[in-house]
């Protein structure tokens, strides 16, 4: 069944409509990309999303939870997390502390227990750094774990961000070109990862311009051209789509 | 190894801060290296509001403001025990804090610069004007040394054993918070606040606590102050205080909170020069003294510029160096 309901979403930024009445499902247990040419309005979907850019009209329902109207932090309590375009470490906290905050999102243990140095909070920190290893084992990318996030290569980022997405237990993640910065081998390698995380129930939305991957790991696309959706279907049906191929190929004599 | 070592270097330097009052007897050194203490006890808390969550306050002074005539009152007009009267001065500035906090820190940047700059000014008014509880212009005198039950502290060392014990419970503290969930979560909030949302990280709340938490030991720095010299008027608590506390914060560096504590006590003694280098020409004094805001302004202007990461990132700069050679 449809584990994401998108109905109707339209975002406008003054004169311009970034996102128009786009509405399409995703269906739990599969990875699902959204491709388009620059400016088709995919991030402004991603953020209209998960609280960080309010509609003017529509509706997202994840599991039947309304989305539209909460804020950014909870989407994520509800199950929805995030990547960015624009990758948002947080530059001084090594890999394995960017991951553990993502671990820690459903945490309640606050203030005074840390203050306190109390057994809880400890425990949580402890049960926080196990996991981050875990996760940035199953990415691949462990070698990492206590390097600065300053210091880390591009593509890397991508993936720590990945996992500190991962780190807060969502049923649906959304990825924001993952694979920008990624060399053939490391793409190869989120091809796998991601069907390993699909595999392990969280249902992937994936934004992405590296047509190889995205043909290689979706079940399904939606196209977006100019805020509105033009095509949706199985990556084979997309390759053949004319709409696709305009849009893709042909460049309007009325382009602004 | 790194860690046990440098548990060793923290409890060498609290004995070696404890052994002060064996070593110097002149009370009036001991009141400059209590001063240290009690700017120490402010720029913990604007360490961790500053330096973790990157958060800048232009208007601490008033807090400690707060406290210090919270303790005042208190002591002198309501005869309250001092250690009555230093929870309130406590939670009196924390609640300030709140009050501040909650509106001013849904705000970014700039804007929160400003709140806390309007507030601190708006309270520097208030202690002036507030003449029934501040004693206006002339300020409050005859406020008791501090006592716990019958013991009463009026010696120089003891003073100084009080403040210190409050800079080390501080520091304590602030470690814990910055080595567990809290303190990652201000880091978080530094590093990008789009992903600390989308971490699940609640942006505002970790504002709000460290800022109150912040505020909360300006305001008993504030109270101790008042108890070690007797005596609070308003010139102890205006901008410029303020921009002291910033200077030993920012020339500390981000991140840490034993930069930041070094800073406060050797910005502290900028002040004291010419007691403290018994060579010193009576000239050269007074001009570092003239010029003590001019040397507070350039240390901040020239760690933004050369050392963004202030004397902390200089030190760990060097060790990485020195390791890799």
């Amino acid at each position: 069944m449809s584990l994401l309901q998108i109905r109707e979403v339209t975002k406008r930024f003054g004169g311009l409509t970034a996102v128009d009445a786009v509405s399409f499902d995703v269906f739990e247990g599969t990875i699902k990309a959204v491709i388009g040419p620059n400016g088709a309005g995919k991030s402004t979907l991603f953020n209209t999303l998960t609280g960080y850019d309010r509609p003017e009209a529509g509706s997202v329902r994840c599991d039947g939870r309304e989305l539209v109207g909460r804020k950014p932090r909870d989407t994520v309590l509800i199950g929805v997390a995030r990547t960015f375009q624009n990758t948002q470490l947080f530059d001084e906290l090594t890999a394995a502390e960017n991951v553990m905050v993502g671990c820690q999102a459903h945490q309640r243990r606050g203030f005074a227990a840390a203050m306190l140095r109390l057994p809880s909070s400890a425990r949580e920190d402890r049960d926080a750094r196990a996991e981050a290893g875990r996760l940035l084992r199953l990415i691949g990318i462990e070698e990492w774990l206590d390097t600065p996030a300053f210091d880390l290569p591009a593509g890397i980022r991508r993936l720590v961000e990945m996992a500190r997405a991962l780190a807060t237990k969502p049923r649906l993640l959304l990825l924001d070109e993952p694979a920008a910065g990624l060399s053939a081998g490391e793409t190869g390698e989120l091809v796998r990862t991601l069907e390993r995380v699909r595999d392990g129930g969280v249902t992937v939305v994936v934004v992405e311009h590296d047509m190889g991957l995205v043909m290689e790991v979706s079940d399904e696309i939606v196209v977006l051209d100019r805020g509105r959706k033009i095509a949706e279907g199985p990556p084979r049906m997309i390759q053949k789509d004319p709409a696709v191929i305009a849009a893709y190929l042909g460049e309007d004599s009325d382009d602004a | 190894m790194g860690r046990t070592l440098r548990a060793l270097a923290v409890l060498v330097a609290a004995v070696l801060v404890a052994c002060v009052p064996l070593v110097v007897t002149s009370p009036f050194y001991l009141q400059i290296y209590t001063f240290a203490g009690l700017n120490a006890l402010v720029v913990v808390g604007l360490a961790l509001l500053f330096g973790y969550a990157g958060q800048i306050s232009l208007g601490h002074a008033a807090f400690v403001g707060i406290g210090a005539y919270t303790c005042a009152y208190c002591t002198v007009t309501l005869h309250l025990p001092w250690l009555v009267a230093i929870v309130a001065a406590g939670a009196l500035s924390g609640a300030g804090g709140l009050i501040l906090a909650l509106p001013s820190l849904r705000l970014k940047g700039h804007y929160l610069a400003m709140a806390t700059l309007g507030f601190g000014q708006l309270m520097s008014l208030v202690f002036v004007e507030a003449v029934g509880v501040t004693g206006g212009v002339n300020g409050r005198g005859g406020i008791p040394f501090p006592s716990l039950g019958p013991v009463v502290l009026r010696s120089a060392a003891s003073l100084f054993w009080l403040v210190w014990a409050f800079v080390a419970v501080a520091v304590i503290v602030a470690y814990n918070l910055t080595s567990a969930r809290p303190g990652r979560a201000m880091r978080a909030v530094h590093g990008s606040e789009l992903g600390a949302q989308a971490s699940g990280v609640d942006i505002v709340s970790v504002k709000v606590r460290t800022f109150v938490l912040s505020a909360l030991l300006a305001g008993l720095s504030g109270a101790l102050y008042a108890g070690v010299v007797g005596f609070v008027s308003p010139s102890s608590f205006t901008l410029t205080t303020s921009i002291g506390f910033v200077a030993m914060t920012v020339l500390g560096g981000s991140g840490s909170l034993t930069g930041p504590l070094a800073a406060a006590v050797l910005l502290t003694f900028v002040q004291y020069l010419d007691s403290l280098i018994p060579g010193l020409p009576q000239a050269a004094a007074s001009k570092l003294q003239t010029y003590q805001q001019d040397i507070y302004g350039l240390a901040i202007v020239l760690v933004v510029v050369l050392a963004p990461r202030g004397l902390a990132g200089a030190w760990r700069r060097r060790r990485k160096g020195v390791g890799t050679a």
